[in-house]
């Protein structure tokens, strides 16, 4: 009996020590390529005070990503009216992925399908590796991720990573929008629009207090309902 | 919002008979080595609770990841999670526990049985002999590993839910332990349930040793009921809101105080308590208690999986 403990003991050891091990050079390998920065940092600014609720973007996004009927990774959601006739307005917010830099559905994903492109820093999805076990989907704060009826796969936005970003074109929101309420660009260009736009004017994020960093930035209009 | 159906609603019941599932498996495994060592010593495989448990086990585990295989928008696909690991993901971390817990939950009852099973291979498959003698040179490190796993697998039912970061009332770390408590309660009660089902002996000294380890359980599982709720209040904001929203009125509500604080809490605990360890048990009354536990905790799983998806941050 005290001999068959020892064994125990040392075999747990040893499991425990080897496990260690790995880890740590999980972790010496991943601060390796942590060295190795990208220079192209994707992120998007929806400006609501020049947002008119039109909705281009929507059907320019589901038709350059195919999106199905019934499903959208873009929604402009509308509140209001407010104020007294006539002088009514609405208030006009986009619902989408917000490309998080620490993106809980990354962090859920078993089989790393939801994953962060290294080169963009933009949140994607492998539909092949996807399972659908919608992990993703419940982890996600923002609630914007949806499985796609047709590869049955999860879905979202990808800032047209696949599609017009693939062939050097603004995504297909961006360059719809008519009065140019959404700006695309890469944060790490101090000389790009989004950065200009950034510190030119003061932004919000949604649910920054989650710790997600997320990378849709918003312009709020100074009209609008104000909650508490 | 119906308490079934909601906007925010994206893990249905499935998940939650799986949990329920899996947390059985590791408790009937843990309560299994339990009886094994502390009451039973070399012939507890003739003991029909510890027979019941090597049965549970296994079906539960299985059926278990049946149901989540069957869950999957692409069930066919289910072996890309057996390739690919995600070192980050709770559920891929889930898996591999799932799989190691599987190996040692049967080779460890491969020992247990391995008089019968030899006697039946001695003639038969004389290799297989050769196979149990080297297993049983592992015996102590396969048990102790088997009651690490069967911990870990009980606790993971519960960190697959608290690494949710969008619902305040899951991202709570009193879950897995919570979920632990009562995988391991209902994993002693389907043992007891499947072991007077085999005609054992409702006044077993198993029976004797199970419900005088149930009692200090279920007090600790009220303690952590309490501290779940009382942590989501101390919270404040969602949290607090979402405490309110599960536990108030509603169909969720009398689920909670009913179902789970009334029969599969207090009924158990006043039965474990009026009849004291010394007591003679009757048929009824082992089988009773049993499904007061087990309806409790599959109520728990569907519970905590619903009301804690009706409230995001």
């Amino acid at each position: 009996m005290e001999n068959s403990k020892r064994r125990f003991l040392k075999g747990t050891c040893a499991l425990l020590a080897g496990a260690s091990g790995a880890t740590l050079l999980a972790t010496v390998s991943a601060s390796n390529e942590a060295k190795a920065e990208p220079s192209v940092k994707y992120a998007l600014i929806h400006d609501e005070t020049k947002c008119i609720g039109c909705k281009a973007c929507e059907v320019a996004c589901r038709e350059t990503n195919q999106v199905p009927e019934g499903v959208s990774r873009l929604k402009i959601e509308q509140t209001g009216p407010y104020g007294e006739y006539p002088n009514q307005f609405y208030h006009f917010s986009r619902k989408s992925c917000q490309h998080c830099e620490d993106a809980p559905c990354v962090n859920v994903c078993p089989t790393g399908a939801a994953f962060i492109d290294k080169e963009t820093g933009i949140v994607s999805v492998d539909a092949w590796k996807c399972v659908g076990c919608q992990y993703c989907i419940a982890a996600c704060p923002y609630k914007i991720r949806f499985i796609n009826p047709v590869t049955h796969a999860a879905d979202k936005c990808d800032f047209c990573r696949e599609t017009n970003l693939a062939q050097g074109k603004q995504p297909a929101c961006v360059a719809a929008c008519p009065t140019k309420a959404l700006v695309f660009g890469n944060l790490k260009d101090p000389t790009s629009l989004v950065v200009q736009v950034l510190k030119a004017n003061p932004t919000q994020r949604a649910k920054v207090d989650l710790g997600t960093r997320p990378k849709l930035f918003r312009i709020v209009a100074k009209s609008g309902e104000v909650a508490i | 919002m119906s308490a079934l159906h909601f906007d925010t609603l994206v893990w249905h019941w499935p998940i939650a008979i799986y949990l329920f599932l899996a947390g059985a498996s590791a408790g009937a495994m843990f309560f299994a080595v339990l009886l094994k060592h502390f009451v039973l010593k070399h012939n507890a495989y003739q003991s029909g609770f510890v027979q019941a448990a090597c049965i549970v086990a296994p079906v539960a585990v299985m059926a278990g990841l049946g149901i989540l295989v069957l869950d999957l928008t692409k069930p066919f696909d289910f072996w890309k999670i057996l390739v690919f690991y995600n070192p980050k993901s709770v559920m891929s971390m889930g898996v591999l526990i799932l799989l190691i817990y599987q190996v040692f939950m049967f080779m460890w009852i491969g020992l247990l049985f391995r008089k019968p099973i030899d006697a039946w291979c001695e003639n038969r498959f004389p290799i297989v002999l050769k196979f149990t003698a080297w297993l049983s040179r592992f015996e102590a490190t396969i048990t102790g590993l088997l009651v690490i796993f069967s911990l870990a697998l009980g606790a993971y039912t519960g960190f697959l839910l608290s690494a949710l970061p969008g619902y305040p009332m899951l991202k709570n770390p009193v879950l897995p332990l919570l979920f632990l408590a009562s995988g391991l309660s209902s994993g002693a009660a389907s043992s007891l349930l499947g072991g007077v089902l085999l005609n054992a002996n409702p006044n077993a000294k198993e029976v004797h040793f199970i419900h005088k380890v149930e009692i200090p359980l279920i007090l600790v599982e009220i303690v952590l009921i309490f501290t779940f709720f009382m942590g989501l209040v101390l919270s404040g904001g969602q949290s607090k809101f979402a405490a309110f929203n599960a536990i108030g009125y509603g169909f969720w509500g009398w689920i909670f105080w009913i179902g789970i604080v009334g029969l599969g809490l207090s009924g158990p605990l006043a039965m474990n308590l009026f009849m004291t360890a010394t007591s003679k048990r009757k048929w009824v009354y082992v089988a009773g208690t049993a499904c007061l536990s087990l309806i409790g905790v599959l109520l728990l799983r569907n519970f905590i999986l619903y009301t804690g998806q009706m409230t995001v941050v």
